[in-house]
């Protein structure tokens, strides 16, 4: 059944574009028949321990969507979002089996630095975390990590990073305060621009709005909507996915049930299990 | 209704009743403490003078001052602090950051903790015979910060292990996922967060350098000492060991009363001045974390 998924894909791409989200069909321009695939998840097992997290997940996620993992807590959708900037590196005791690619290239095989990953791979957290350091400097810190270190150059990265995240005019004439004095829908946005500063390929966001009020979700799903880049985002809420996702997979005990365009995923899901969870059954 | 109309009235009684307690306890705590800084105070005011902080002892220690002493005491405990403070730093962040866990981790824990427990006297017996005499440092300020800063390790150890595990995760994790290697996130953004609790250990540690008295007796200290020490092999004198000297075989034990008193609170403002410099050296590294 898993490894039927890719399916879906080819075929409803008009029905993808049409679901609303205008600005992600922006990426029509690649060819006719869909975006390109970014990264490419075979067969991939996951084990903390003994307990095995994942099951055999297969999935192509497209360049330039927005792509949501839905599913009830423990699914595994946030185990299978860190696999893909190796945050799993540090937790001792796991084991994973399959491959995972980035544009082709893998991820996890024996000349793939960690390090070069997770700076093509940004990550936003669920809580918004900020460095106990100024706007400005946690803005800053990647790009310093690479060896950026001219004043003018940091001042560009910085401006554009604001810019790309909808937060230069909010904080641009306090730049040189601490990141934590800012509202906590400011500081997530902090985190998103400190992401960027990085010109990664690929944004994860790992439920990015769970410790926000609505109005700074409703920022944040603004920005998403509106930031025309690839972008995998965990979420709980179904109208979230809903709302600014181009594609859903829908997780259910460390296995990938059903992945396809949202509207098609949401209107008529092929599995029961992903109805059940829609319309609330379960979850 | 009734169980309402009663338990409303002894919740309240009881309630009083625990403030009550509670106030009266930290009230007879601070009674203790007042009267013991009251009584060092009116006791040794009378000693202190100028004269007193900046001259050498005379008269086999009945008159004079006790500059020497304040100088030892001082290169005593900032020279133990630079031994255990990189060391404890450096052991903490192994065992926060980069050791497995597991059990050998967890022995190493318990050995520092028990450490802590080792009496003073122990540890000067072991400076004795490892620093003095097996590595041929002699009777000296080297000798006795050495044993000092072994001494102060485990609470500088402990509570800097305990303040990296305070730092929040998700700083760790942001660093990680913004390309920092292991040593950069340690370095740039885990070490600056704890940085504040990694010093309450440290000031802590200081206070108790200053106040031992057996580690540096057996070490380092002289009971006098005509000149400043001008090297780290010279021997040199203390607070603590002066009182001591002069409470138990001075030339004139009665006599000297006051200057006991006095040396020992210069020594409480000395351990506090340190403490306070710390306190607030820590207030300015915390100011801008909240978390």
């Amino acid at each position: 059944m898993v490894a039927e998924q890719n399916g879906f894909e080819a075929a409803p791409n008009g029905q993808g574009g049409g679901a609303g989200q205008g600005d992600g069909a922006g990426q029509g321009g690649d060819a006719g028949q869909g975006g390109e695939v970014i990264i490419k998840a075979d067969n991939v097992s996951f084990f903390y321990g003994q307990f095995q997290a994942l099951k055999n997940i297969s999935v192509d996620i497209m360049a330039d969507e927005v792509t949501a993992f839905i599913g009830p807590s423990g699914c595994g959708k946030s185990t299978f979002l860190k696999l893909l900037n190796r945050m799993h590196d540090f937790v001792p005791g796991t084991r994973l089996a399959g491959e995972i690619q980035i544009r082709g290239t893998s991820i996890y095989g024996p000349e793939a630095d960690p390090v070069d990953i997770r700076r093509r791979v940004g990550m936003v957290f669920q809580r918004p975390n900020p460095f106990p350091k100024s706007i400005y400097d946690n803005i800053c810190y990647g790009p310093r990590l690479v060896g950026v270190n001219r004043k003018a150059d940091l001042d560009q990265v910085v401006e554009r990073a604001l810019k790309a995240a909808a937060l230069w005019d909010d904080v641009k004439d306090k730049l040189g305060k601490s990141a934590l004095d800012l509202s906590g829908g400011q500081q997530q946005r902090v985190c998103i621009a400190r992401a960027l500063a990085l010109e990664p390929e690929i944004l994860l966001m790992d439920e990015p709005t769970s410790a926000l009020d609505p109005i700074a979700t409703s920022k944040v799903e603004d920005w998403i909507r509106g930031a025309g880049m690839s972008i995998v985002i965990v979420t709980h809420n179904m109208q979230q996915a809903a709302r600014i996702s181009d594609r859903t997979a829908f997780f259910y005990m460390g296995q990938l049930i059903e992945f396809g365009p949202t509207l098609e995923l949401f209107t008529s899901p092929k599995e029961e299990r992903t109805e059940n969870y829609i319309t609330g059954r379960f979850g | 209704m009734f169980l309402l109309g009663y338990s409303k009235e002894a919740r309240k009684r009881r309630d009083q009743l625990a403030t009550g307690v509670i106030v009266a306890l930290a009230g007879f705590i601070l009674l203790v403490l007042a009267s013991l800084l009251i009584y060092i105070c009116v006791q040794g005011i009378s000693a202190i003078n100028w004269e007193f902080l900046s001259q050498f002892p005379r008269e086999s220690m009945t008159k004079g001052g006790i500059l020497p002493a304040i100088v030892g005491t001082l290169y005593l405990a900032l020279g133990s602090m630079v031994i255990s403070i990189p060391l404890g730093f450096g052991a903490a962040i192994y065992l926060s950051e980069y050791a497995k866990q597991g059990p050998l981790v967890s022995v190493i824990r318990l050995g520092v903790a028990n450490l802590a427990g080792v009496p003073s006297v122990v540890f000067g017996l072991f400076g004795l015979s490892l620093f003095v005499t097996t590595f041929g440092f002699g009777r000296s300020l080297l000798s006795g910060c050495l044993t000092l800063g072994l001494l102060t390790l485990p609470t500088v150890t402990a509570a800097a292990e305990e303040a990296l595990r305070q730092t929040p995760g998700s700083f760790r994790e942001a660093a990680l996922a913004l390309g920092a290697n292991r040593f950069q996130a340690i370095r740039q953004v885990i070490l600056p967060a704890a940085l504040p609790g990694m010093l309450t250990g440290a000031i802590l540690a200081l206070g108790r350098a200053a106040g031992e008295t057996a580690p540096i007796s057996l070490t380092s200290a002289t009971a006098y000492s005509p000149s400043l020490p001008d090297s780290p092999f010279n021997e040199a004198m203390a607070l603590t060991t002066h009182i001591y000297n002069l409470a138990t075989n001075g030339a004139n034990i009665a006599g000297t009363r006051p200057q006991q008193f006095g040396t020992s609170l210069v020594l409480m403002a000395i351990v506090l001045g340190l403490s306070l410099a710390a306190v607030i050296l820590r207030a300015r590294l915390r100011r801008s974390r909240k978390w």
